[in-house]
């Protein structure tokens, strides 16, 4: 027997560390995965926003969906409004003078700008960033009318690009 | 019971079984030796503290007793703490209405919330004062002592200093105002803006993807249980270490001065109190290195002084929160924004920098929110953490005050915290709806609070 052989105590000892340690690190896991929510409460994405003669030409702001809503006559569309530094709601501002400009390929009345209140950023009509901490443009939404009684619909799980226009 | 005729002034028979202690209470006033003995040896504050204690060490103006006011502090947050456990409701429909019950329909309730919110604000700046103070005099240095392990009680500080923030962070979430649904939301975005694990980090902190029952809940525990939990145990290690590393490091400052000086044996009445030598005073081979001019009795004069500091900080927040109101914004609201919304000011240079740091290069951008809430505290906290080891200055230095060995580090550590402040004061007085820059004097313009 060599000198460091491991004697009935050594052995006794270190299985019931490792048994202690190992119960210890199973229990403390398994509440702490019990902390990790395997349902979610969320409330639903896509939304019904409301009959289409709601709607103002101009921009309707949603506050329960977060989100502007735009009119031009026939075609809608719809900029979120939350904020894409750290997700405070934006704030819609009326320009003194609206201006059309390309949007997407298409022209596009931009009646508004957007600022956001927590850390200053600052956005464009169709959403893009142009001063403040915000990484990237607002997101825009997809829109749709619903097939049972025709109320505009807004799908908040899937953006859409700044092309995005619905005609009704 | 007319057979018990102890009168006063003479000692009750009392059994004699060695380890029983035969009064319900410690002696106050003790009438034998044995009890003499006893009040000492059984009292947890004479045993907290060394027998002796540097008088240098206990300079009103080397220490400044930021540390003992600290834990005053968390004192008064933990006794102002439970009135408020057992009158607040954790709940989201409740918390506020619960919040407004204890502002104005409790008996002494404002108070008991002013002192709790007061001390709160205090502790932030006890602490972070204490941290400096221990920074500027190198006191995280190790002297003369075999074993001192003082860099480890910097890094259990650093630790303590997060655990103070966080419990302000979590304890001003939960009177579920305005205030709080916003800080939330802010504070759990940034912990998602963390590259591959964030978004899994903020739902797991809120309980699901939105902020509602779970996410109160969560903050809740934390800030009632877990994270005092942690503070507490961690301060009794900390103070259990100051006592191992031979005191303050202003000690060993006063050790390296002179030489020691040997005592010749004197007749002490110690070891017969303690029961541990017979006769009135036996005499004792002492070897001790401490020189008799510098240190004194621990009881009275280091206890002394640490009354002094406890009662006051207890006498100043009591009086300071019947005068200091606390505040309660509107109720959470998910649907406005305030603008400006704002952190309390011990988070606004953090609000500050994560406003300035998003970095564009051409079309790649790093949100602010990582590089500024993420990034730069981590490194700020990881620097603090592990500055004593790359500290090289010499043992002298420990201890003492702006030493010119230490200069160049003081002065950038004084840099990063004077930008710290700097922030925060921009932040209070110069940010306005936007977050646009306003001079304190400069009237912020009229902006309608519903679209």
């Amino acid at each position: 027997m060599s000198e460091h052989a491991v004697d009935r105590r050594d052995f006794i000892f270190r299985v019931g560390t490792g048994a202690g340690i190992a119960a210890i690190a199973y229990q403390a896991s398994a509440s702490l995965r019990s902390l990790v929510p395997n349902v979610s409460y969320d409330a639903p994405t896509t939304v019904k926003l409301g009959p289409v003669a709601e709607f103002p030409d101009g921009l309707k702001f949603l506050p329960d969906e977060r989100l502007f809503v735009f009119r031009e006559g026939n075609t809608f569309h719809a900029i979120s409004a939350v904020c894409t530094h750290l997700g405070c709601t934006a704030r819609a501002e009326a320009l003194s003078s609206p201006e059309t400009q390309q949007v997407g390929g298409k022209a596009l009345r931009l009646t508004h700008r957007f600022q956001c209140p927590c850390h200053g950023s600052k956005y464009n009509g169709d959403g893009s960033n142009v001063s403040g901490p915000a990484p990237k443009p607002l997101a825009w939404y997809h829109l749709s009318l619903a097939s049972d009684d025709g109320q505009l619909v807004a799908d908040l799980a899937r953006e859409v690009e700044h092309d995005f226009r619905l005609t009704v | 019971m007319a057979q018990t005729t102890t009168s006063p002034g003479v000692p009750r028979q009392t059994a004699t079984a060695p380890g029983v202690h035969p009064r319900p209470f410690w002696s106050v006033r003790p009438q034998t030796d044995r009890q003499s003995g006893d009040a000492i040896v059984s009292n947890f504050l004479l045993h907290w503290f060394p027998a002796k204690t540097y008088k240098p060490s206990m300079d009103w103006t080397y220490s400044f007793w930021l540390g003992t006011t600290s834990a005053a502090l968390l004192l008064l947050l933990t006794l102002s703490g439970g009135p408020l456990l057992f009158l607040y409701v954790p709940s989201v429909e409740r918390a506020y209405a619960s919040i407004k019950d204890i502002e104005f329909a409790v008996t002494f309730g404002s108070w008991i919330r002013s002192v709790h919110r007061m001390a709160a604000h205090l502790m932030v700046a006890a602490v972070f004062l204490h941290l400096i103070r221990v920074f500027l005099t190198g006191a995280y240095k190790n002297g003369v002592g075999q074993g001192q392990r003082r860099e480890w009680n910097w890094v259990i500080g650093v630790a303590m200093f997060l655990l103070t923030l966080l419990l302000s962070f979590t304890g001003y979430l939960l009177p579920w105002d305005q205030l709080a649904y916003w800080a939330v939301t802010v504070g759990t975005n940034i912990a998602s803006s963390i590259p591959v694990i964030g978004p899994t980090v903020r739902e797991l902190l809120l309980g699901g993807r939105a902020i509602d029952q779970p996410t109160l809940i969560r903050f809740y525990v934390l800030h009632v249980i877990v994270l005092p939990g942690a503070l507490g145990g961690l301060f009794l290690y900390h103070m259990w270490r100051v006592r191992k590393d031979g005191g303050l490091a202003k000690a060993d400052a006063v050790a390296l001065l002179g030489d020691r000086i040997e005592t010749t044996p004197v007749k002490t009445k110690t070891y017969t109190l303690l029961g541990v030598a017979r006769g009135t005073a036996p005499a004792v081979r002492t070897s001790t290195i401490e020189a008799p001019d510098l240190t004194v009795n621990s009881v009275p004069d280091l206890t002394r002084r640490i009354a002094i500091v406890v009662l006051g900080t207890i006498a100043v927040l009591s009086l300071l929160a019947v005068y200091a109101r606390s505040p309660l914004e509107e109720a959470a609201n998910a649907l406005v924004t305030p603008n400006p919304a704002k952190a309390p000011w011990y988070f606004l240079w953090l609000q500050e920098i994560v406003t300035d740091t998003t970095i564009r290069i051409g079309s790649f951008t790093i949100n602010g929110a990582f590089i500024g809430g993420v990034v730069l505290p981590g490194l700020l906290v990881t620097l603090l953490t592990l500055w004593p080891w790359i500290d090289k200055s010499p043992l002298a230095a420990a201890g003492v005050w702006l030493p010119r060995t230490r200069r160049a580090q003081n002065a950038a550590f004084l840099a990063i915290v004077a930008i710290v402040i700097v922030f925060t004061l921009i932040g209070t007085f110069c940010r306005g709806p936007y977050w646009n820059f306003y001079w304190p004097w400069q009237a912020w313009p009229e902006i309608p609070t519903r679209l």
